[in-house]
């Protein structure tokens, strides 16, 4: 469990840029909307302005009439494409039926209800405003708690209750830790709205020609998306081409299977044109997925001395209106990591799931694991507040042992390494935690607002064995080394902005004993690459990592055994690029035997030309990295405003590739986190109506927002797989938002404050403050 | 959301009360409103241009009263949609007689759907009250310009 010392030799572990940036910033990277084709055709998209509403009759006459209109498609005409599928499965799932456009009913502000297509954008929408619907109005409701009140307006008429699931799952004996119990601090907590905002909104290519459909998406899973499209189509899937170009973020929101990607293929097939959709900001908000969309009521059972015994939580998920691919799913992996990294013995969850007239929520950088930080590491603060113990003491007491792994938690799953004090050691040491303290006692004494905040998070990532996931968790890699020595590796793990074509490269090159510049990391198109699963989950590179690395291994037998035949030896190693004779010393470069086993005038006994493998990597486990991070703010009085004046993250994400790319991802989620944490919320009106409908009222944090990020490492491997490696997209955001409100609280518990929802705007602070602590 | 306010006009409660429910009068004291067309009884049919934030456009939709009970209440209902949106607006109005003016109460709700309420949320509350402020000030320009029967 030491740190492991990077070799010098390697480039693994170095601190390489990316590949990938020359491209992406020199603006010849080619997104889904730089597609140009001739003959090409636009849609665009009538959407409901209705949260619920009959749909009485649609008028198209007048838009297909429009000068340069090609087409209009209703929901009558798509009837023949299949809903757009739910992926993950529980008890007693309702499922409601979801056509990729409305047929009689609308559901959500931004439902689609018709397509016009035409000859240029410009044309499809002046074409949109000559549809009449005929609306007939109804209650909506779009807060899950009210959702759930007697009497509250149907979702779905046939399911009156709004509960599309209820979800119970516990371990050990919680009533009996709760019974024995010296402590019990409850709290509801909630996990807010939140809107993923990729900087590229999503876009759809369709083209039909001789029989075969290739789509271009901007989605996270081409090969998954392929398989589902197809079904929805009817098309047979190997005539179904899915092209992902480059994406401009995803966080989730692209980790999913939309109405619009078949509907693009239907349209494709029905004029025989290509046609291109791209998603503008305010579709974007009103039509992709959201994230979180919590409310938590948590109680925690313990010991005077600052034992945790047990937690419970009841969990209310707000939904939306439908399942998008993994909706229902993305509460259960809250109440999987509810204990965090603490001994709990006995604990109980019951997750209840709430339609509402909302666009349906799912993934979002962390997906389940955030809300359970947040909720798990604001009641260890209350505890500590309860017991008037040091947070940080509190946590110490009760961290799962560095020898008790791999840890099975009490909620199934088995922590596989961890050493959880030693990131929250080096993060108060950096901070300076007991001078830290003083100066907080001298800042209070002066009457300002100074607050230090803790979070030690724990997380579930490189998704994952099979059995725990809807599709398959393994991962894909080809790897094949070229006539001239040059090396291709093909991943199905379809990174798109996390860096792969840099850190697989490394991977490679180390292992093949060639330079980066010989590899190149080629994703994300069906056509060309093996079937993969994706990106998303903290999975790139720990589970599509190991795959190359195997793809590797299996093919450097053959280029052993290639060689051997080669130097004439029985003895022969692969080292550096070469192999070598043990005996002779006399080596033979890796082009030169590449080049012997496509020219193939002889063959190794038992051996195909060529110098190719794939791999398909099944993990054994899921990966667990963890960390500490901690936020130091100073509130003003006057205003509310929170500043953070430090910020340090310490994670612990396995084995590190490229520090420099792991900086990147803690950066971005650290701010993805802020976000969360004081800015930003999806705030729908009683209506249903997205009252944050574009980035003017929906606030993401821009650089003048963001403190300095002290970002440093502690390494432990992870045994799950042979490089170490855990994972990292989503560790800032999960250890962020805690951090900030925790700090906030602090800052302001002398005046009786005990929790803040988040965002921890000004105005909600402000009031705190003027009311003198009291909500 | 919710409105309300108070307006004096200056004229008897029986004026006033006759002004507010002549089509004619509203149609002109309506901003963005340039005719109503009687389609029931105490029902019009309406055209409305409204612009909020960077979101304008036509409105077509009904006015209707409702609840009268002469001189001194009545409910009004605007509705109203189009390619920017939907919005519904549903309010009392009380007047009560002062000496030879009339303060008109109003509280009522305000409803708004699709673009206008993506986009010009943050501006709607005040574009009401300052539709609403303008309405009262026509009429006192119109009641200015007719003298009383």
């Amino acid at each position: 469990m030491a740190t492991t010392i990077t070799k010098p030799d390697t480039l693994v572990g170095k601190r390489i840029k990316r590949k990938e940036d020359p491209r992406l910033i020199t603006g010849t990277a080619t997104y889904v909307d730089d597609i140009q084709m001739p003959g090409m055709h636009h849609a665009c998209i009538l959407r409901s302005p209705h949260a619920a509403a009959r749909i009485r009759s649609i008028n198209t006459h007048a838009a297909a009439g429009h000068p340069g209109v090609v087409a209009v498609f209703t929901g009558a005409d798509v009837a023949g494409v299949g809903p757009v599928p739910c992926g993950a499965s529980l008890p007693g799932l309702r499922v409601p039926h979801h056509s990729i456009l409305a047929k009689d009913r609308v559901y959500f502000v931004g439902h689609p209800v018709a397509v016009v297509v035409a000859r240029d954008r410009y044309i499809a929408t002046d074409a949109l405003d000559l549809i009449e619907v005929d609306y007939d109005v109804l209650p909506a409701v779009a807060d899950p708690e009210k959702a759930l009140a007697p009497g509250a307006p149907a979702v779905h008429p046939e399911w009156p209750d709004n509960i599309a699931f209820t979800y119970h799952q516990e371990g050990g004996e919680p009533d009996k830790a709760f019974a024995e119990a010296e402590v019990v601090v409850k709290q509801r907590i909630t996990s807010q709205r939140l809107i993923p905002t990729a900087m590229e909104t999503r876009g759809v290519v369709a083209e039909h020609r001789a029989g075969q459909l290739t789509i271009w998406s901007s989605t996270q899973i081409p090969h998954l998306m392929r398989t589902l499209v197809a079904m929805m189509l009817g098309v047979p899937e190997n005539l179904l081409r899915v092209v992902t170009p480059e994406v401009g973020g995803g966080f989730g929101s692209k980790l999913n299977v939309y109405a619009e990607e078949a509907l693009m293929g239907f349209v494709a097939m029905k004029i025989g044109k290509p046609v291109k959709w791209i998603e503008s900001r305010r579709e974007n908000y009103l039509c992709t997925i959201h994230g979180r969309g919590h409310v938590d009521y948590y109680e925690i059972a313990a010991r005077k001395d600052g034992t945790v015994l047990g937690l419970k939580l009841k969990l209310i998920q707000d939904l939306g209106a439908y399942h998008q691919l993994l909706t229902p799913a993305i509460p259960t992996l809250s109440v999987l990591m509810m204990p965090g990294l603490y001994r709990f013995r006995n604990v109980s969850a019951d997750i209840i799931g709430a339609f509402t007239n909302c666009v349906p929520t799912d993934a979002y950088r962390g997906a389940g694991r955030p809300e359970a930080t947040h909720g798990v590491e604001r009641m260890m603060d209350l505890l500590a507040v309860e017991l008037k113990a040091d947070p940080a003491e509190i946590r110490l007491k009760n961290f799962i042992g560095a020898d008790e792994f791999p840890y099975a938690t009490a909620t199934g799953l088995s922590y596989d390494s961890g050493d959880y004090a030693k990131p929250l050691k080096k993060a108060l040491d950096i901070v300076d935690y007991h001078h830290l303290r003083q100066e907080q006692a001298r800042a209070k004494a002066a009457g300002r607002l100074m607050g230090v905040g803790l979070s030690t998070y724990g997380e579930i990532c490189a998704f994952g064995p099979s059995p725990a996931t809807p599709a398959g968790g393994w991962e894909s890699a080809t790897v094949k080394v070229e006539p001239t020595g040059k090396v291709t590796v093909m991943t199905g793990a379809s990174p798109h902005g996390q860096g792969e074509e840099t850190t697989f490269a490394q991977i490679a090159a180390d292992e093949l004993g060639v330079t980066m510049d010989d590899v190149t990391v080629i994703h994300g198109d069906t056509a060309v690459v093996q079937y993969g699963i994706g990106t998303f989950g903290s999975r790139g590179t720990a589970v599509g990592g190991p795959a190359l690395y195997f793809a590797i291994q299996e093919l450097k037998k053959k280029i052993v055994k290639f060689g051997a035949m080669l130097l004439d030896s029985d003895d022969v190693s692969f080292s550096g690029g070469l192999c070598v004779c043990n005996k002779s010393g006399k080596t033979v470069p890796l082009a030169a035997i590449a080049g012997a086993s496509y020219r193939a005038m002889k063959l190794p006994a038992g051996e195909q030309p060529g110098m190719m493998a794939t791999y398909f990597w099944e993990p054994p486990n899921f990966a667990f990295p963890f960390g500490a991070h901690i936020a130091v703010t100073e509130i003003d009085r006057d205003t509310g405003q929170v500043a953070i004046k430090r910020y340090v993250a310490v994670d612990d994400c396995g084995k590190i590739i490229n520090p420099l790319l792991v900086d990147g991802q803690v950066h971005g989620g650290v701010v993805q986190g802020i976000g969360q944490a004081l800015y930003e919320q999806a705030v729908y009106d009683d209506n249903g109506q997205l009252l944050t409908g574009e980035l003017t009222d929906y606030a993401i944090p821009k650089a003048s927002m963001v403190p300095w990020i002290e970002s440093s490492h502690t390494e432990t491997p992870s045994p799950v797989n042979p490089l170490g490696v855990k994972g990292v997209g989503e560790a800032g955001t999960i250890g962020c938002s805690p951090a900030v409100v925790n700090s906030v609280v602090d800052a302001l518990s002398h005046l009786g404050v005990r929790h803040i929802d988040m965002p921890l705007t000004p105005e909600r602070i402000w009031k705190l403050i003027s009311a003198g602590g009291r909500a | 959301m919710k409105i309300g306010g108070a307006y004096t006009l200056a004229v008897p409660q029986q004026r006033a009360y006759s002004l507010l429910q002549d089509p004619d009068v509203l149609a002109q004291c309506m901003p963005g409103c340039d005719h109503l067309t009687r389609i029931a009884d105490n029902e019009y049919e309406m055209k409305m241009k409204m612009a909020i934030s960077a979101v304008q456009g036509l409105f077509t939709g009904t006015v209707r009263i409702a609840d009268s009970h002469p001189p001194s209440s009545f409910r009004l209902i605007v509705e109203g949609s189009g390619k920017v949106g939907f919005m519904k607006g549903d309010g009392l109005l009380t007047l009560m007689p002062e000496a030879a003016s009339t303060e008109v109460r109003y509280e009522g709700d305000v409803q708004v759907g699709g673009l206008i309420a993506g986009v010009g949320k943050r501006l709607i509350d005040v574009t009401a009250r300052l539709l609403i402020k303008r309405f009262f000030e026509k009429l006192a320009e119109q009641i200015a310009l007719q003298p009383a029967p």
